[in-house]
């Protein structure tokens, strides 16, 4: 087997008192959608922000195809081929929906042409036009990303995905606050594109994760509670317990063995 | 679209045929005085241009900018009268060592957002306006430096310089514009919209590939060379450079200047800046409390018109405009209707 798209090792980061990924270990292979469940605070996003660089571990070493990427800048760990939205949907309001798309396609070159027009890069036009008619935004294209809907800001955050070429997508609850509709059209976008991409999604909708995961990690208290196909992960007692705590009576049961 | 470029096309021939008339039009029909009002406008809305690039191009918010202004006046005069330059090695000299002492700043201040960025550009301007005012054998301390002008061009007998105040308006005008066509390229480029991207979003930015700190560090360097140029134009035409135009409150007015005129558009600060000069000059002799004005003002437009003076007259434009185009795209619609 080839080396994992991403490994982590020993990841530990923490706030204050508070370690919010501790001794966490990873190692996803490629070709597969792996989702990253977990009850809130479990430190889901805290690894994210580890791996895309917005965050430095305390310790631990992150990996991207056998490449140590810990401790690289954010951008540069996006040129490597790792993109990510975010959890709040965030992209630049007052750019044109294409023009969001246009300095994504163009971030990752070095060299950004301080004299030239913009508006001459045909290239980069094509592919913005492509991208557009894919997530179905031509009509928008001239818009404001700000004042678009919900749901057609989620489809630019896919088509910025796409756009960027990426080797490794993050998506942090990229179904969040979407209306069953618009769920079932991203859920359709995010199988088409892990067809020819490596993604780890969190996501907090069940039904979504069973849909679409491939593999599943579930993830408490900083560190991995267990992992594997999605019906080993459902009939785990962990699980349900990791979610919805044990029954109070039980604690008292358990402390009074101890005592 | 069309409509709109149209009436933006016609305004802007009308506004260059202006300026060039300037020189006889404006003694005709006021005074002698007023062309050279108008040259210094011209060179303040240079100046406030460099605030509107760091603030509506990258979303930095400097009160620093008279210190790049003073550099390149301080370099004007200096390489004058101590160095012995002639015009242009002088100007040269102004402008690198406004630009180089962005860049040395730019260093410290891109590493921090926001507040503590618009603080370290204040405390970075407050250190050398103290450093200027007391190191009196460069700087010539409060009396600052008089010199006199040399030559800008000399072919043979003939020489052009700034003692012909057609000439002085005609090389700042030409100045100037260069400038701002120089700006409008950066802005259309692709390195415009990684400014765009940074301003908008600088999370964002970094997450698809966007070097934050880098982009920050080259539009802060080419705000310092505006306010350099401007600062060394500013040198030859008082003749003289002084401390008192590194003081923070030079820097306060351009961003009052560029923000009441529209941050984000070319023009925005030439609109502001004309307008503030203009009420200072008409209403100070007047009126002792003409400042009075000027806060109103700022305050009126920042509440109102958040996108200044001239997002104020493209909404306006939109509103005249679009509903000719509006109509336009519709219509295939209507004719739909009226088939059965």
């Amino acid at each position: 087997m080839s080396e994992p798209v991403l490994r982590v090792d020993n990841l530990v980061r923490r706030f204050g008192g508070l370690t919010a990924v501790d001794h966490l270990n990873l190692n996803l292979p490629g070709g597969r959608l792996h989702a990253i469940i977990g009850p809130n605070g479990a430190g889901k996003t805290t690894f994210f922000n580890l791996v895309s660089g917005l965050l430095t571990p305390d310790s631990g070493k992150v990996f991207f195809l056998g490449r140590d990427i810990t401790g690289l800048k954010p951008h540069e760990i996006s040129r490597l081929g790792i993109k990510r939205t975010l959890q709040i949907k965030s992209v630049f309001p007052q750019m044109s929906t294409a023009d969001n798309l246009w300095i994504t396609a163009q971030a990752g070159t070095r060299f950004l042409h301080p004299f030239r027009p913009a508006a001459r890069d045909r290239d980069t036009a094509e592919r913005v036009e492509r991208t557009l008619a894919q997530i179905g935004l031509t009509p928008l294209a001239s818009r404001a990303a700000g004042t678009l809907s919900y749901g057609d800001v989620a489809l630019l955050e896919i088509g910025m995905a796409l756009i960027s070429q990426p080797r490794l997508l993050l998506l942090d609850e990229p179904t969040c606050g979407m209306s069953p509709a618009e769920t079932d059209r991203a859920v359709e976008k995010i199988q088409e594109l892990a067809r020819s991409i490596d993604i780890v999604i969190i996501e907090h909708d069940m039904e979504v994760v069973f849909e679409i995961a491939d593999d599943i990690t579930v993830m408490a208290q900083g560190s991995v509670l267990t992992s594997g196909s999605p019906s080993e992960i459902a009939a785990d007692e962990r699980v349900r317990e990791a979610y919805l705590g044990r029954p109070e009576d039980e604690d008292y049961v358990e402390e009074a063995v101890r005592a | 679209m069309t409509r709109r470029a149209t009436i933006e096309r016609a305004l802007l021939v009308a506004f260059a045929a202006f300026m060039l008339a300037v020189p006889w039009l404006i003694p005709a029909l006021i005074n002698g005085f007023w062309v050279s009002l108008i040259a210094e406008i011209l060179i303040w809305s240079l100046f406030a241009s460099s605030v509107n690039l760091l603030y509506g191009y990258i979303g930095l918010l400097s009160f620093g900018q008279a210190l790049y202004f003073g550099f390149g006046m301080y370099g004007v005069a200096v390489g004058i009268d101590q160095l012995g330059l002639g015009f242009w090695p002088a100007f040269g000299l102004g402008i690198f060592a406004a630009t180089a002492m962005a860049f040395v700043s730019g260093i410290f201040a891109v590493r921090l957002s926001w507040h503590y960025f618009a603080i370290i550009t204040v405390v970075f301007s407050l250190i050398f306006y103290f450093l200027a005012v007391t190191q009196k054998w460069l700087t010539g301390g409060d009396d600052g430096i008089n010199f006199t002008l040399p030559p800008t061009f000399s072919f043979g007998g003939t020489q052009l310089s700034f003692t012909s105040a057609t000439f002085q308006y005609f090389f700042i005008l030409a100045t100037v514009m260069l400038c701002l066509w120089l700006m409008q390229c950066v802005t259309r480029s692709p390195l415009g919209k990684a400014f765009l991207a940074v301003r908008d979003n600088d999370v964002r930015a970094s997450l698809i590939g966007l070097n934050v700190y880098g982009l920050r560090l080259t539009a802060f360097v080419m705000a310092g060379f505006l306010a350099g140029v401007a600062g060394a134009l500013f040198a030859f035409f008082g003749r003289y450079a002084s401390a008192s135009y590194m003081f923070y409150h030079v820097s306060g007015e351009a961003v009052v200047w560029a923000i009441v005129g529209g941050a984000g558009t070319l023009f925005g600060p030439l609109v502001g800046t004309a307008l503030f000069i203009l009420i200072r000059e008409l209403v100070s002799t007047h009126w002792e409390h003409h400042s009075l004005i000027v806060g109103v003002t700022a305050i009126l437009v920042v509440i109102l018109a958040p996108r200044g003076i001239v997002g104020l007259w493209r909404d306006v434009l939109a509103r005249i405009a679009e509903p000719a185009d509006v109509e336009r795209s519709v219509e295939p619609a209507a004719e739909l209707r009226t088939e059965p």
